[in-house]
């Protein structure tokens, strides 16, 4: 990594190391520091620039998603380019970034997180940064953080609405404390649509925490949960309880054991397991096995699909009206569908080779 | 006996022969057990000794069939004789300390009182209830003077043992009687009078159960409303919300409430409460 106090860039960071709790101690402290940020959405995209800019070491990007054209209204690291192209969103980020802040070591994973891969995604990581769009995948992120002791600093927005507040372990209660498992599908951006200014405010919420805890400032930390309105504007802070003790995460029993925190674990291979994605009309299928995008471009090509072609993925538009996004690492996105059975079949005609049932 | 039990009562019911002329006594004071009649009262001013004595055997066994505690209307030997509950006295009967010489420590003494003077000076003496009334005239006691709902406040107030509105009482006025602070309810012709006694009693304990719940409710604050609830906890809150299948971070009076503890956070008057959805997107 280049010298982040060299004689031609020895500017760069002045305005931030001048603000006194920060200084040459705290941006020694960022330099050497690494953040997981999940989803590299709206939020993700947001964090990403303040913690690069910032001068963070190591900033890791998972996001299971590509940039589309409905994304460009607040993903603010995107363009029309890498829309056109149907990019990831973790690549599209990423070098972006890289061309912001060149010694940051910027690291980019086109993957979906879960219960086999969040603890590895946030091994080394000093803190975790909330990118997502589901609560599912917090309170999983929340589990593994409390379990390997890095603070989560959760943001959600929908709408005009936010809400912030940073998950600390051996401080604050964990989130599947404070909301349970009961989900009856809340709003989401994709339902109720969101807000450019309610994203950027809820991430600089996040950034502001993230930075006071990386740079050694962790008693300035806002210990409250935070919601906000920005149409009514209504703001309200909420004392945040400690730990429950019979919590396995946030309570007395400090971790859990391994084999019960991997929780389901890794997924057996070949077996095929899908999601449908909360108000997206779109359902994600797990197919369990590597796919080789080379044979699969031609496949579907022959099958008179119009296709969208990257390093990252083959975007192929089928006859009967649906999108299929496939990845490498075995996953296909099926837009056009909430059906996940239907999203099933589909990829099990076009991308496993078998017959359509009938 | 079991006296401290007895104290649970909410429907006291009283017989009254007039009030239902060809239909049989038992029938009917059946039709009030099956009702849900938690204390049963032969009451019968003009009948000779031995009828009364008939009268009680008879409900001392249909009473005893339905576990429901069996009192006379005077008669402490009735009650000896039958093995009965208890008595209950008027003003003029004997006095309490006669009766419980008489009746042992076990059995039940009630006695009818018209002014809160009497109401105390029966509770030093030693009996187990007292019936506040009559709250509204009867032709059960006429000539009577009522003594309104005022006495049933002033009894609420300071009585400490079980009181029991009396007097003139009908589904018509049960609610004004409640919201005076009656907590037991004694209804004769309204009952025994009415076409189906079993229901009328239904009705009367839907009454009171009502009063309960209304005089649970509490004044709070929900996202910044006022609002009334019979809520407890913060879980039944949310769960009269219709909330509970959601995700939501509660707050109540400025601290986040955890999920797993909803159910044992009590609600007190005057609480703030505050219910957001979780915002997931991202």
């Amino acid at each position: 990594m280049a010298e982040p106090f060299g004689t031609a860039w020895g500017d760069r960071y002045s305005r931030q190391i001048r603000f006194a709790p920060i200084g040459e101690a705290g941006q020694r402290e960022l330099a050497g520091a690494s953040v997981l940020i999940v989803g590299v959405g709206a939020l993700g995209a947001a964090l990403a620039q303040h913690m690069v800019r910032a001068g963070v070491g190591e900033v890791r990007l998972v996001d299971r998603d590509f940039v589309e054209a409905s994304n460009l209204q607040r993903q603010t690291l995107f363009d029309e380019a890498d829309a056109m192209a149907a990019l990831p969103k973790a690549v599209a980020a990423a070098s972006k970034l890289r061309a912001i802040n060149g010694d940051v070591r910027v690291e980019a994973r086109v993957a979906d997180v879960n219960e086999a891969n969040a603890a590895e995604l946030a091994d080394g990581a000093r803190l975790v940064l909330d990118g997502t769009d589901n609560a599912a995948t917090r309170l999983l992120l929340s589990d593994v953080c409390f379990r390997a002791r890095i603070p989560f600093i959760y943001g959600g927005v929908a709408g005009a609405q936010g809400m912030s507040a940073a998950l600390l372990p051996g401080e604050t209660s964990c989130l599947r404390c404070l909301i349970g498992d009961a989900d009856e599908g809340g709003d989401t951006c994709d339902t109720v649509g969101v807000l450019a200014p309610a994203v950027e405010f809820i991430a600089s919420l996040q950034a502001a925490e993230a930075l006071k805890w990386l740079t050694g400032n962790k008693d300035a930390m806002r210990r409250t949960w935070l919601s906000a309105d920005l149409w009514s504007f209504r703001l309200r802070e909420s004392a945040m309880p400690g730990g429950r003790a019979d919590c396995p995460h946030c309570g007395a029993a400090e971790t859990l054991p391994e084999s019960a925190a991997a929780g389901a674990g890794g997924r057996p291979e070949e077996e095929i397991s899908s999601a449908a994605l909360c108000g997206r009309d779109t359902v994600q299928v797990t197919l369990g096995k590597p796919l080789p995008l080379d044979r699969l471009e031609q496949e579907l090509r022959s099958r008179g699909c119009e296709l969208t072609v990257n390093r990252y993925l083959i975007r192929a538009r089928l006859g009967s009206g649906e999108t299929l996004v496939l990845f490498p690492d075995g996953r296909a996105l099926v837009q056009g569908t909430a059906d996940a059975a239907h999203a099933v079949r589909l990829c099990e005609a076009y991308v496993l080779g078998r017959k359509l049932p009938v | 006996m079991q006296r401290e039990k007895w104290k649970d009562f909410r429907l006291y019911v009283i017989t009254a022969e007039a009030n239902h002329p060809g239909r049989s006594l038992v029938d009917v004071m059946e039709r009030t057990l099956i009702g849900g009649a938690q204390i049963v009262q032969l009451r019968n001013k003009t009948g000779s000794r031995a009828e009364v004595l008939e009268q009680a055997r008879s409900l001392r066994a249909l009473t005893r069939k339905y576990g429901v505690p069996f009192i006379i209307n005077d008669y402490p030997d009735i009650v000896l004789e039958t093995d009965a509950d208890g008595v209950h006295l008027g003003q003029e009967d004997l006095p309490i300390g006669e009766a419980r010489r008489l009746l042992g420590p076990d059995r039940m003494i009630g006695i009818s009182t018209h002014s809160l003077d009497q109401a105390l000076k029966a509770e030093r003496e030693g009996a187990d209830y007292i019936g506040v009334g009559p709250v509204y005239p009867t032709d059960t006691k006429p000539g009577r003077k009522a003594v309104t709902t005022s006495y049933v406040t002033e009894a609420a107030r300071h009585v400490t043992i079980p009181f029991v509105a009396i007097g003139g009482i009908t589904l018509g006025n049960v609610d004004r009687v409640l919201d005076a602070g009656a907590r037991r309810i004694c209804a004769v012709s309204a009952i025994v009078g009415s076409e189906d006694p079993a229901a009328a009693c239904r009705s009367f304990l839907s009454r009171i159960e009502a009063a309960d719940a209304a005089q649970a409710a509490k004044t709070i604050t929900v996202n910044g409303r006022e609002e009334r609830t019979t809520a407890a906890t913060v879980e039944e809150l949310v769960r009269q919300l219709g909330q509970q299948n959601k995700q939501l971070v509660v707050e109540l009076d400025g601290l986040i409430v955890q999920r797993a503890l909803w159910a044992g956070t009590e609600l007190k008057d005057g609480a703030s409460v505050e219910l957001v959805h979780f915002v997931g997107g991202g």
